[in-house]
């Protein structure tokens, strides 16, 4: 853990300044991990807000200071999952308002104004988003939290609490979901 | 592509996630957002308080004027001993005595 079970404490007794500390001690592990859920750096430092604020007022209900951590993951993989589906939505009224041409448009002269390393990442994160796109949100932050957060199983079942097997068939399908569509896009000459 | 191509895959995905670092304004920005939603829980707890309040004293009200308009309804519920005896009307005298009315004789001795 980041920080000492005392401090969870005085800030679960409403110490503003101990969750202050709490929050300065993950906000870069809480970016980062929702950085890598949600694939779009300009919104994450909103989302990962929304994790804080949430936990401020949920601190009362943790069991014990020695589960923080799980607790902060699952406030984080829900506030992910709620982004996600606001996303969704708003790009699909969004889209409905463009034309297919001033979409391309849009995305060439914003590419244009990054270098080509900066593309090369960004061309990676469409085609992950892309993908994802043939899985549920849930088991796209599943997928994201086992193979790109490096998380082990045991770490899974206490944020989600199901069982390792379940979990395991979950991810094999998950998996197997995001293969097929890759292979799909690679057939048809999109990728 | 295979299982590798895709744990390869989810590396360099990894990769193009830029590490995002908080802005100047995290902390302040973060502490403006618990605020306004530990205000907006406050103005609804008030109200909430209110509506509890105004809910009880107009049950009251209705209670009252209840009993006001209906006198009856103060009377004491009566018993099951009380319901037996209101329930025992003339009907079921007559169909008492009917049955023994219709009662046979007793045969003649030889």
């Amino acid at each position: 853990m980041l920080v000492e079970p005392e401090l969870i404490e005085r800030a679960r007794a409403a110490d503003g300044q101990a969750f202050n500390q709490i929050v300065l001690a993950y906000r870069k592990r809480i970016l980062g991990t929702i950085s890598r859920l949600i694939g779009r750096p300009e919104d994450v430092e909103d989302v990962a807000q929304e994790v804080f604020v949430r936990l401020y007022y949920s601190l009362d209900q943790l069991r014990a200071a020695e589960v923080f951590e799980p607790w902060l993951y699952r406030l984080t993989v829900n506030a992910a999952y709620d982004y996600l589906r606001r996303r969704k939505r708003r790009a699909e009224s969004r889209m409905s308002d463009l034309s297919e041409q001033q979409v391309l448009m849009a995305d060439s002269a914003a590419g244009l104004k990054q270098d080509e390393s900066e593309r090369e990442k960004g061309r990676v994160r469409d085609l992950m988003n892309s993908l994802f796109q043939n899985v549920s949100d849930e088991d796209r932050l599943l997928l994201t939290l086992k193979e790109v957060e490096g998380l082990s199983l045991k770490e899974l079942e206490q944020i989600y609490h199901v069982k390792e097997n379940a979990l395991k068939v979950r991810l094999f399908r998950a998996r197997q979901r995001v293969l097929k569509a890759y292979n799909m896009a690679s057939e048809s000459g999109r990728i | 592509m295979s299982e590798r191509g895709l744990d390869d895959l989810f590396e360099r995905y990894r990769a193009a996630c830029p590490e995002v670092e908080p802005g100047p304004n995290f902390m302040p920005s973060l502490w403006q957002k618990i605020e306004a939603r530990q205000s907006f829980w406050s103005v609804f707890g008030r109200f909430g308080k209110r509506l509890t309040t105004a809910s009880a004293a107009l049950c009251l009200l209705l209670l009252a004027l209840n009993l006001f308009f209906s006198p009856g309804a103060l009377n004491v519920i009566p018993t099951y001993a009380d319901a037996l005896m209101a329930d025992h009307s003339a009907e079921s005298t007559d169909y008492g005595e009917a049955i023994r009315s219709n009662t046979p004789e007793a045969p003649p001795e030889r």
